[in-house]
C-alpha cells in the first residue's frame, strides 16, 4: 500500500503545479520585465537594459515617493509594534470571558475593508486638519500593522514564555524592570522582529488608505504606481515593483526563520 | 496453572474453533537501507488464537503487524490466508478488523454510524447494518450509547467500540495494536478480561501487539517474543516464561538470574554445567543447537524456582552460599545470595526466610527442569 | 491561614493596561471614525442612506460584488483545498517549498500582484504570446480590463486565505483515522468522502467566509483589472468621495459594508459547528 499511497500523493502534488505556476507567475515576471530596453512592457525582455531602473530613481517624484513610504513605513511599524506587542503580552496566559472578542477586536483591521477605515480615518484627520501629512498616513497604518505583531509576539510569547519562568524569576528576587529585561524581552524579541518585518511590508504596499490621504507632497509610491498603471504599463513601473518583490523576499525569509526557530 | 488452562491454550484444540488462519511467512521490512526493522518473521495465526507480538518499542511488532493488515509493504516474504497470498491488496481489501492504540474513532459520526461504517462500506442496506451495528453493540454492552459521539464515552467504552466497529463485519482475523496502552491499570485489566470473553463468544483469530508482558501472559494462547526485527521465542506463555531460550526472552519476561558456566557433557535436552564452585543440570531447548562439550554458557534461573534448602533436603542441584540481603516483600521475600561465583537472587515464601540473618550461610537448590541453558545470539 | 495560589496573571508582569495603546489607536481612528461615519450616514432622518439605498448604482454595485465574490470564493476554495491537501500529504522538504510559493504572493501587495497581471493579461503579453505560439488563437484575445481579468486577480489575492485555515483543519485530522476507514473497507475515494472531507467542514467554510469577505472589500482589482462596468461595492466608495465628493453618501454606504460583514460573521457564529470537536 506504501507505493501506491506515494504515486497517489505524487499525483496530488502533480496536480497542484498549474496552481502553483499560477501563483508564482506574476512574481517571477515582474524583475524581467524590468530590465527590457525599450518603453514597452515585453516579455520575454528583448534587450536587457538597467535603464528602467535609472529611469525610476533618477526621476525626482518617484524618488521622493519612495523616501516617503519608508518613513510612512517605519511610523507604522513603531505604532503597530508598540500596540500590537502590549496588547498580546496583555492577554498572553490570561483567560477570561470575551477574550475572543478582544482578539476578534484586535484583528478586525485585516477583515475591515480598507475603503471603510480609509473614509472613517479621513472623516477624523479631515477634522484635525492632518489630512495630507504623512503623520496621519503612518497613523492610520498603525492599526494595519497592529493585528500582525500582535500574532506574532503571541506565536513567540507562548513558544518560549511559561507563565512559571516569570513566577521562579521573582522568586529569585528579580523585580518587574529585572523581568521586563531579562526574562519578557528576550521571549517577545523574534516575535516583534518578525512582526515588524511583516507589518511595514504591510504599510509599504497599502494604496487604499494612502490614496484617501494623500496631499500634493505625500503621495506614496504605491499611489504613484497606482495611478501610472492605470495610464500606462511601462517599465519604470516594473522597476519599482520589483522593490516590492525584494521586500516579500524579505518577509519569506523572516518567516523561514522564524519557523525554523520555533520547530527548533 | 491448573490443567484445563494448559488444554484450553493447546493449539491442536484450537483448530476447533471457528477463524482463518493467518500465515506470516519469512518476511522482511526496512525502511533505510541495511538496517531491518522486520528480520525473517515467520509464524502462524490458527484459527480462533489468540497470539500476541511481544516487544519492547522498536522491536519491529507493530511494523509487523501494520504489513499484515496491509499498510505496508514487505520487502520479502509472504502473508497467506487460508493459503491465498495477500500480499498484493490493499488494506480495505484484506477483511482483517485493526484495533489502534488511540481508537481511531471517527469523530464526526455516532458510535453507530462508526459500527456500521465498515457495513456501509460493503454496500450492505441500511436497515441490515444499523440491525448488524446494534447487535454487536448489544455484545459489547455498549447498545444504550448507540446515538452518542464517541468523544463523550470513557475510555474503556471507545474501546469497545472500536473492538464492534472491528468485528462487525466479519473480519478474517482482528489486529490489534497495542489497544489497552491509553487506559489506566485497572481499566486495562478489565478489558483484558473483556477481549479475552468478547473473542471466546465470536471465536475470531486475534493477532496482538504489546509492550506489557502481563497483559501478553494473560491474555495469549501464544506469545512471540520480538527483539530487533526478529522473533527471539515462539510458544506458549509458561513455555517463554518457565524455558526461555535467549538471554532476551530470559530477561524482558520477568526477573532471572544469569548464570555463567561451562557446558560439560551435552546430551540429548539437558547438559551439565560447571559453575565456579558447583555442578549442575540444565535444560536444552529442543530445536536450538546443542552446545558443544566446553563451551561458556549462560543459564537462566528463575528467582522463585530456587528453593531455600534444609539441611536433608534433596535437589537435583544444590549450592552453598552467602546471604547478604533480604527484603521482605509481603507475598514473598527476597533474598541476595552470593553463590556460585555471583549474586544470585531468590524470591521465596518460606517463612525460614524470616529468620536468616544477613551473612548467614544458606543451602539453595533446584530442579533441572528450571534451569534452562540459553541461546547466545 | 491557607496560602492561596496567586492566578499567573498577577505574578506575570502584564497588567491589563497593556492594552490601552491598541485601545488608543482603535478607539481614535476605528471607533472615532464609525462614530463619525454613522453621524453623517445617518444625518437628516438617515436620508443620505435613503439616498443611497435608491441609487440604480448601488444595486449594480452589489450584484458586481456579490457576483465577483461567490465565484472567487468558489474558485479560491477548491484551489485552496487542492494546495492545502498537498502541503498536508507533502514530506517535510517539499512542503517547505510548497509553503514557499504560497507565501511569497501572500507578501506581495496587491497592487504589484495587479500590475503583473495586467502586464501579462494585456494583447501583447505573456499569456497572449502563449496562446498564439501554441496555435490556442490566431489574434490576441482580450484578457485585461473584463471581468475574467478581475476574477483572476481576486483569486490569485486570497488563494493563501484560503489555504490556511484549510489547511489547519486537514493537519488536526489524526492519521490514524484514515488507516481505520482504509481497514474497514473503504478505498482511497471512500476515505476522501467519509472522512477527509466531513472533518475538514469547518476549515472549508471557514476558508470560504473569510475569502468572502475579504473579495467584498476589493478595490484596486477592480479598477487596474476590470472594466468600467466591473465597478464593486467599495469602488463606489471612492467614486461617492472622490467624484461627487458626497462625504454623506460614502458614510452611508460603509455602513451598509459594515452591516453586511457583520451579519457574515454573525451568521457563521451561529451555525452549528460539527467536525473534530462535535458535540455530543
Amino acid at each position: 500500500m506504501a507505493r501506491r499511497d506515494g504515486i497517489a500523493r505524487g499525483a496530488l502534488i502533480a496536480s497542484c503545479t498549474p496552481v502553483l505556476a499560477f501563483l508564482l507567475l506574476p512574481s517571477l515576471v515582474i524583475v524581467p520585465m524590468a530590465l527590457t530596453k525599450g518603453q514597452m512592457l515585453q516579455f520575454p525582455p528583448i534587450w536587457i537594459s538597467t535603464h528602467a531602473f535609472t529611469d525610476y530613481l533618477g526621476d525626482p517624484d518617484w524618488f521622493a515617493s519612495t523616501v516617503l513610504s519608508f518613513k510612512i513605513a517605519a511610523l507604522a511599524v513603531a505604532i503597530g509594534g508598540l500596540t500590537g506587542a502590549a496588547a498580546a503580552l496583555a492577554l498572553h496566559g490570561k483567560r477570561f470571558p470575551g477574550k475572543g472578542l478582544v482578539v476578534g477586536a484586535i484583528m478586525a483591521p485585516i477583515v475591515v475593508p480598507l475603503v471603510v477605515l480609509a473614509l472613517g480615518g479621513y472623516l477624523v484627520f479631515a477634522w484635525l486638519h492632518m489630512v495630507g501629512g504623512w503623520i496621519a498616513i503612518g497613523l492610520l497604518h498603525g492599526t494595519l500593522v497592529t493585528p500582525y505583531v500582535f500574532i506574532s509576539v503571541q506565536t513567540s510569547l507562548v513558544a518560549a514564555l511559561n507563565p512559571l519562568l516569570v513566577r521562579s524569576a521573582r522568586s529569585l528576587g528579580a523585580g518587574r524592570l529585572a523581568v521586563l529585561r531579562h526574562v519578557i524581552w528576550p521571549a517577545i524579541l523574534p516575535g516583534v522582529a518578525a512582526g515588524a518585518v511583516l507589518g511595514f511590508a504591510v504599510s509599504f504596499d497599502e494604496v487604499v488608505i494612502a490614496l484617501f490621504l494623500q496631499g500634493p507632497q505625500t503621495v506614496t509610491l504605491p499611489v504613484r504606481m497606482f495611478t501610472a498603471i492605470q495610464f500606462e504599463l511601462t517599465p519604470k513601473v516594473a522597476a519599482s515593483a520589483s522593490l516590492f518583490l525584494a521586500l516579500s523576499v524579505v518577509v519569506l525569509l523572516t518567516q523561514a526563520a522564524a519557523m525554523r526557530r520555533r520547530s527548533a | 496453572m491448573n490443567i484445563t488452562a494448559i488444554v484450553a491454550r493447546d493449539p491442536a484444540q484450537a483448530t476447533q474453533r471457528r477463524g482463518h488462519r493467518v500465515e506470516v511467512d519469512q518476511v522482511w521490512k526496512s525502511y533505510t537501507p541495511g538496517t531491518h526493522v522486520v528480520r525473517d518473521v515467520s509464524f502462524s495465526l490458527a484459527p480462533g488464537e489468540f497470539l500476541t507480538l511481544l516487544g519492547p518499542s522498536g522491536s519491529g511488532k507493530t511494523s509487523t503487524l501494520m504489513m499484515v493488515a496491509g499498510f505496508e509493504d514487505p520487502d520479502r516474504g509472504a502473508i497467506r490466508v487460508d493459503g491465498r497470498d495477500v500480499a498484493g491488496l490493499p488494506p480495505e481489501r484484506r477483511n482483517f478488523g485493526v484495533v489502534f492504540q488511540g481508537y481511531a474513532l471517527f469523530p464526526h459520526m455516532s458510535v453507530l454510524d462508526n459500527v456500521a461504517f465498515p457495513l456501509r462500506m460493503k454496500r450492505i442496506g441500511a436497515a441490515t447494518r444499523r440491525r448488524a451495528a446494534l447487535e454487536m453493540l448489544e455484545k459489547v454492552g455498549l447498545a444504550d450509547f448507540a446515538a452518542r459521539r464517541p468523544r463523550a464515552l470513557s475510555g474503556g467504552q471507545q474501546q469497545r467500540v472500536a473492538l464492534a466497529r472491528a468485528l462487525v463485519f466479519e473480519p478474517d482475523a482482528l489486529l490489534l495494536d497495542e489497544p489497552l496502552g491509553a487506559l489506566d491499570r485497572q481499566l486495562r485489566e478489565a478489558l483484558q478480561i473483556e477481549i479475552k470473553q468478547i473473542q471466546r463468544r465470536v471465536g475470531v483469530s486475534i493477532l496482538f501487539v504489546t509492550h506489557d508482558q502481563d497483559e501478553a501472559m494473560m491474555m495469549s494462547d501464544r506469545i512471540a517474543v520480538m527483539d530487533q526485527g526478529q522473533i527471539a521465542q515462539l510458544g506458549t506463555p509458561d513455555q517463554v516464561y518457565l524455558h526461555p531460550e535467549t538471554p532476551f526472552v530470559a530477561s524482558f519476561l520477568g526477573e532471572t538470574n544469569l548464570l555463567r558456566g561451562v557446558c560439560v557433557a551435552p546430551e540429548e535436552g539437558y547438559a551439565t554445567v560447571r559453575f565456579a564452585g558447583a555442578h549442575g543440570w540444565a535444560r536444552i531447548s529442543r530445536g536450538r543447537a546443542r552446545p558443544n562439550d566446553g563451551d561458556a554458557v549462560r543459564v537462566s534461573l528463575r528467582p522463585e524456582r530456587i528453593a531455600l534448602l534444609g539441611a536433608n533436603d534433596h535437589a537435583d542441584c544444590a549450592v552453598t552460599g552467602v546471604l547478604t540481603d533480604r527484603v521482605f516483600l509481603g507475598r514473598h521475600t527476597r533474598l541476595v545470595v552470593q553463590a556460585l561465583g555471583q549474586s544470585v537472587v531468590v524470591s521465596t515464601a518460606a517463612l525460614l526466610a524470616g529468620s536468616l540473618d544477613v551473612g548467614a550461610s544458606v543451602r539453595l537448590g533446584w530442579s533441572r527442569e528450571d534451569a534452562q541453558i540459553l541461546h547466545e545470539t | 491561614m491557607a496560602v492561596r495560589a496567586l492566578p499567573a496573571s498577577a505574578q506575570l508582569c502584564s497588567p491589563y493596561w497593556l492594552l490601552l495603546p491598541v485601545g488608543l489607536l482603535y478607539g481614535a481612528l476605528a471607533l472615532l471614525p464609525i462614530a463619525v461615519i454613522l453621524r453623517l450616514g445617518l444625518r437628516d432622518g438617515g436620508s443620505p442612506l435613503r439616498a443611497v439605498l435608491r441609487s440604480p448604482l448601488l444595486l449594480r454595485a452589489i450584484e458586481n460584488t456579490v457576483v465577483i465574490s461567490l465565484l472567487t470564493t468558489v474558485i479560491a476554495v477548491l484551489l485552496g483545498l487542492l494546495l492545502a491537501a498537498a502541503v498536508w500529504r507533502a514530506g517535510p522538504r517539499l512542503r517547505a517549498v510548497l509553503w514557499a510559493c504560497i507565501l511569497l504572493p501572500f507578501w506581495t501587495g496587491v497592487l504589484i500582484k495587479n500590475f503583473a497581471w495586467a502586464s501579462l493579461l494585456q494583447d501583447n503579453g505573456v499569456v497572449n504570446t502563449l496562446l498564439q505560439t501554441l496555435g490556442l488563437a490566431d489574434a490576441p484575445v482580450t484578457l485585461l480590463h473584463n471581468r475574467f481579468a478581475v476574477i483572476v486577480g481576486m483569486v490569485h489575492y486570497v488563494l493563501p486565505y484560503a489555504v490556511f485555515p484549510i489547511y489547519t483543519t486537514l493537519r488536526a485530522i489524526d492519521p490514524a483515522l484514515e488507516r481505520a476507514a482504509r481497514s474497514l473497507g473503504a478505498g482511497r475515494r471512500g476515505v476522501i468522502w467519509w472522512v477527509v472531507l466531513p472533518l475538514a467542514r469547518s476549515g472549508l467554510s471557514n476558508a470560504a467566509l473569510l475569502v468572502f469577505i475579504i473579495s467584498c472589500g476589493f478595490f484596486i482589482t477592480p479598477v487596474i483589472l476590470g472594466a468600467p462596468s466591473d465597478l464593486m461595492i467599495a469602488n463606489l466608495v471612492d467614486y461617492y468621495v472622490h467624484d461627487l465628493v458626497d462625504f454623506d453618501r460614502a458614510a452611508a454606504l460603509s455602513l451598509l459594508i459594515l452591516a453586511a460583514i457583520a451579519a457574515l460573521i454573525g451568521l457563521q457564529q451561529a451555525l452549528p459547528k460539527e467536525g473534530q470537536h462535535g458535540t455530543a
